[in-house]
């Protein structure tokens, strides 16, 4: 007689909520959940099952896309997150994928290391010059995002405050009526639509004017496909960024023994910690981590069996990366906190095809924003609690207040 | 069974039993060899798995094609004449390959 392991399960203090992960994945390595909106999924659990779902094409996003069916989700899934490539399937994924990948290869991110570097050591100055207590969401981790995205999309940074706007606005999921984030939406989509036009008339070295000069070489690319791609971007380029960064400076704060070790080879150490930080961070904010969601689901065209349980013709399946992240079989002692684990396979920005747009920078980020703060602020230390946001779907942190 | 060593920039060497159809990639992720991410799963969309082909095996396997020539222009560490995607190096029966892990894929 086995007793049932709990999925979901209500947040408990993070070694119980590890121990708890290991029970249910030595249980089973999927539970079938039903979601407030868009019914039931199959929520995968362990490591190696989510990555072999990830890289299986029988799983697809199309009857989302089309609108045949509702996204399982636990709030009503944003319309415009749906037009985006995300829920594209192959040859037309394939195909405007490897076009913007090639603008966020780890190549051209390897280039805009050092003026990453210059540009988080003039917001670190600015810290250190109005001095106090200091938010470092807003003096820091946002910032640096954006500047590094504005520079790569070839939008003048000058226009900061417009996409944290539009960006809050379309991950939102509460407290802003639709007509309010049609209206943003609609500026965005207008903002972005002028901005290629220019780029098309006057191209530089940037993402942008790549994107607007595809139809060069292929008939086919519209400014109805290069929107969502920029939209995607500027959403997702920097909310979760500015996210994993804050989350990467307070992971650190919250352990004085792998703070101190990082403190002796910052450079050096930003790599692996960065991952580690993908993968324990929320377990590391103080607070007490609960389990049920996922990632956003596919549909399975055809009966798959995925570890010893069939996922049924037209079943929805979602990775759950909590779980997958603190799976034992690929992770020993995934409960500890280890800025130097050097095989660190979490499920963070996804895998397979449709693995993070932007993960190259986003590692490029996370690793100079916590390297280049601690190297000028080893005495960096917490001076309250973080603020985090629940109105939208991202749930950041929007205070972090720091003293030194 | 097909055999690859995966050499380590500092010269560690990991020799892997594989499985004839898998890729270098998919066997050293599957194996936890260090230093070959394939975070795209073989879609050639990440360039992270990067490795330097030995010459005794440069004619085991089809040629660069175009997709891969243009991925390799993207990865992190500069690419030589024996640069090859590993996730476009499907091993068969009997192989024995080498390869050399970049510095860096990311």
């Amino acid at each position: 007689m086995t007793t049932h392991i709990e999925f979901p399960f209500a947040p408990r203090p993070p070694a119980e909520a590890v121990e708890h992960l290991r029970r249910l994945m030595a249980d089973r390595p999927m539970t079938k959940v039903t979601m407030p909106y868009g019914g039931d999924v199959w929520i995968v659990h362990r490591n190696r099952a989510a990555r072999q779902i990830l890289s299986d094409r029988r799983f697809v996003r199309e009857p989302f896309r089309t609108g045949e069916r509702e996204v399982p989700f636990f709030v009503p899934f944003p319309d415009f997150l749906r037009t985006t490539l995300q829920f594209e399937d192959p040859p037309q994924h394939t195909r405007l994928r490897r076009l913007v990948q090639k603008a966020i290869s780890p190549r051209r991110v390897r280039d805009m290391r050092d003026s990453a570097v210059a540009f988080a050591g003039e917001l670190i100055d600015g810290m250190i010059a109005r001095g106090g207590v200091r938010n470092l969401v807003a003096e820091y981790a946002v910032p640096l995002p954006i500047e590094m995205l504005s520079s790569l999309l070839g939008v003048p940074s000058s226009d900061r405050e417009k996409f944290e706007r539009w960006s809050s606005s379309t991950l939102s999921v509460a407290g802003k009526s639709e007509q309010e984030i049609a209206a943003d939406m609609g500026e965005l989509a207008a903002y972005m639509t002028g901005l290629i036009a220019k780029r098309r008339a006057e191209p530089r070295d940037d993402l942008l004017s790549s994107l607007a000069h595809a139809h060069e070489r292929d008939e086919t690319l519209t400014d109805a496909e290069i929107l969502p791609i920029a939209f995607l971007l500027i959403v997702g380029g920097f909310d979760n960024t500015a996210n994993f960064l804050t989350t990467g400076v307070l992971s650190l704060l919250r352990s004085d023994e792998q703070r101190e070790l990082f403190l002796t080879d910052p450079d050096g150490l930003a790599p692996t910690a960065a991952e580690e930080v993908l993968r324990h961070g929320n377990f590391m904010m103080g607070g007490p981590v609960g389990g049920g969601g996922g990632l956003v689901p596919f549909v399975a065209t055809e009966d798959v069996v995925i570890d010893g349980q069939l996922i049924a013709a037209g079943e929805a399946v979602s990775l759950d990366p909590g779980a997958a992240n603190h799976d034992p079989d690929v992770v020993p002692d995934p409960g500890r906190f280890d800025i130097t684990r050097t095989d660190n396979p979490h499920l963070m920005l996804s895998y397979g095809m449709h693995h993070c747009l932007g993960a190259p920078l986003a590692r490029m980020e996370l690793q100079v924003g916590l390297a280049e703060i601690f190297k000028r602020l080893p005495q960096l230390r917490l001076a309250g609690e973080p603020v985090v946001r629940h109105d939208v779907l991202t749930q950041p942190m929007t205070d972090l207040p720091v003293t030194w | 069974m097909p055999k690859v060593f995966y050499t380590q920039p500092d010269g560690r060497q990991d020799v892997i039993e594989a499985a004839a159809g898998d890729s270098v990639m998919q066997t050293a992720v599957r194996n936890g060899v260090s230093g070959i991410v394939g975070q795209c799963g073989g879609s050639l969309s990440c360039a992270t798995c990067h490795v330097f082909l030995a010459e005794e095996n440069a004619d085991d396997f089809a040629p660069v094609g175009d997709d891969e020539d243009e991925m390799l222009d993207c990865a992190a560490t500069e690419r030589q004449d024996n640069s090859r995607l590993s996730c476009q190096l499907i091993l068969r029966e009997g192989h024995e390959v080498h390869v050399t892990i970049p510095e860096t894929q990311l």
